[in-house]
């Protein structure tokens, strides 16, 4: 028998009321609470950091030639990862007809709006003068200059800014009509105007839904491709330059890949927290926490087959300084984040091929924050230990984090779950429709048999 | 002021009730329908007769012109300050087209979002509906049938009597 995403028992007004509660009748007030003020805390620490980033310029960090490139670059990298989950889940599962997503969708999706803006804000403050950061937009300035199109480093703008739109306009499309429940049952006049003003006076209309699904799987059609497009574009700001251990053809898939399953992980991880607080068991089930954990377990053997191409093609290729690299990675003084990613990102990952490692909580969270930890070590692995020796013993150097490097890392953090927990707080952070829509299915094929 | 007559909305427990009611509504004739749904219901489109295939091609529309206007200031950026780096050409067609491509899914995305709602006459933030006592229930868990007094064939008591013989909950009157 085909499992069930939803249990039949519910009835699609209980799923107005155990998703629309949430924000209009908050259930978890205290640890909403302490959860908000630590991260007010991380966000105090980010703007201490970098107003003496900005007042000292990068030095504070450890960077120096030739590693020039470290935290921002390798956090840039990661936190957009984290956040390509939330598209795919979104797009390319309701593509698939995989009902189950309509569970964990919208947060995956609010999630992925803030590891973007986490993302965009790493090489912005690591430019050595981050107010000129609009030189990169083609605008007729008076010197007569324009921006590099031909280089790596123009494009990602352009691919983190439209990724940015897209997401947003991808969640905020698929929470109008949520939106307009809430305003329907919400008993407060300024819950009224609140969520009256941004579900834009949605009624439910054939004519409305008719064409707002046609725009809902455009867009969905779109975004899938858009996740590949710009975490390739990331890993062509590597590969693109011939440093070894970067100047490799197996870095696009190798990187979205690698971006899917730390975004995966941190999927798992913020829906059992959710499931957990808000008392949400029965729309996110032991079945979407199971299927999460599938597709982790496939997307980590999928990233695990990247570090055996990447060494493969280091080896093949011939190349001594590539093979150096391969070396410096296995031994260096960074060797431990190679190690780390391998162990974090593979070892750990094995126990999903249980069934009941799958559906317990506490483990799958263990192992998806294990996968988190592991793709951290990955990214800064990758830019460490090529870039600290190169090809001339003449310009080896060692990096090593300072303060500031950890305290802008730490404060980022707060960066990210300040915008979290205010959705999660005032928007319906559970798809309603679209899981009324997958029980009315249910029903359904119940009836029928 | 005397009230005007916008149409009668029949309210129905599920969506099977509503797409049955809609079918056997369009059946005697009415034309001017439309239907109030907690979720878009499987075949709705079908019954009433929507198909908006507008939105496919805006979008369309939205991906060329994001390519070819982003291709154009490419190219004009280059020629206008060409910079000789290791003598690699100046117009670099590979390069161009990784900006050209998130550029035309800008494009793809952002027309068709903004034409569904400019179609939909959203944002509206009033509507006569929301005044009808049980209308709020269309995000909650009930589906209403709407016939528009602009139907040619609408008569607020025939069509009122005809709606109740379909076995809905209620049946209500909009007034503007």
């Amino acid at each position: 028998m085909v499992e069930r995403a939803l249990p039949l028992g519910e009835t699609l007004h209980e799923i107005s009321v155990d998703v629309g509660r949430v924000p209009l009748r908050f259930p978890a007030k205290v640890p909403w609470a302490i959860a908000m003020v630590l991260s007010l805390m991380l966000v105090g620490l980010f703007l201490v950091s970098i107003t003496y980033l900005f007042a000292r310029g990068v030095g504070v960090w450890g960077l120096n030639i030739p590693v020039n490139w470290a935290f921002a670059i390798h956090l840039y990298v990661w936190w957009l990862g984290l956040g390509h989950a939330g598209t795919l889940i979104s797009a390319m599962l309701l593509l698939m007809g995989q009902d189950w997503r309509n569970s964990l969708n919208r947060f995956a999706e609010a999630m992925t709006l803030c590891a973007v803006v986490c993302a965009g804000i790493e090489p912005i403050i690591h430019l050595g003068r981050p107010w000129f950061f609009y030189w990169m937009f083609p605008y007729p300035a008076t010197m007569g200059v324009w921006p590099q199109f031909r280089s790596p480093l123009e494009w990602d703008i352009w691919a983190v800014l439209t990724y940015l739109t897209v997401s947003f306009v991808f969640w905020y499309i698929g929470v109008v009509p949520d939106l307009a429940t809430v305003r329907d049952r919400a008993r407060k006049r300024g819950w009224r105007v609140f969520f009256g003003i941004f579900s834009l006076g949605w009624r439910g209309s054939a004519r409305h839904w008719d064409r707002w699904r046609r725009c809902y799987r455009t867009v969905a059609v779109i975004a899938v491709p858009l996740v590949v497009s710009v975490h390739s574009e990331v890993s062509l700001l590597f590969a693109s330059g011939q440093i070894p251990g970067w100047h490799s053809t197996i870095f696009p898939p190798y990187f979205v890949l690698g971006a899917a399953f730390s975004g995966f992980a941190m999927v798992a991880m913020i829906a059992i927290v959710m499931r957990h607080v808000f008392q949400l068991g029965g729309l996110v089930t032991e079945r979407h926490l199971d299927v999460l954990a599938k597709v982790l377990l496939a997307s980590g053997l999928m990233t695990a087959y990247g570090y055996v191409f990447e060494i493969w093609d280091g080896l093949y290729s011939g190349n001594v300084h590539e093979i150096a690299t391969i070396h410096d990675r296995f031994f260096g003084i960074y060797a431990w984040s190679f190690w780390g990613a391998v162990f974090f990102n593979f070892l750990p990952l094995q126990a999903l091929w249980l069934r009941s490692v799958r559906r317990n909580t506490m483990l799958l969270f263990a192992i998806a924050t294990s996968v988190v930890a592991g793709m951290w070590m990955e990214r800064y692995m990758i830019l460490t230990t090529s870039l600290y020796k190169d090809f001339l013993p003449s310009s080896f150097g060692v990096y090593h984090a300072s303060f500031w490097d950890w305290s802008t890392y730490i404060g980022m953090i707060g960066v990210f779950f300040t915008p979290f927990l205010l959705f999660v707080r005032y928007i319906p952070s559970i798809s309603i429709f679209e899981d009324k829509e997958v029980l009315a299915r249910e029903h359904e094929e119940a009836r029928r048999g | 002021m005397a009230e005007k007559l916008l149409g009668v909305l029949a309210e129905f427990e599920n969506q099977d009730r509503l797409l049955d009611a809609a079918k056997a509504t369009r059946k005697q004739g009415y034309r001017r329908l439309d239907a109030f749904t907690p979720y878009p219901v499987e075949g709705m489109s079908e019954v009433l007769k929507l198909h908006d295939h507008r939105i496919g091609w805006l979008s369309v529309i939205g991906g060329f012109a994001g390519f070819f206007g982003m291709l154009a200031i490419q190219l004009y950026v280059n020629a206008d300050y060409p910079l000789n780096v290791g003598n690699r050409p100046i117009l670099a067609w590979p390069a161009f087209f990784v900006v050209d491509f998130e550029i035309m899914i800008l494009g793809a995305v952002l027309t068709p979002v903004i034409g569904m709602f400019y179609l939909n006459g959203l944002p509206q933030l009033y509507h006569p509906l929301f005044a009808t006592p049980r209308f709020s229930l269309a995000s909650d868990d009930r589906f209403f049938l709407y016939v528009d007094s602009a139907d040619p064939k609408f008569d607020s008591g025939k069509t009122s009597a005809f709606l109740k013989s379909l076995k809905p909950v209620t049946v209500e009157e909009v007034l503007e």
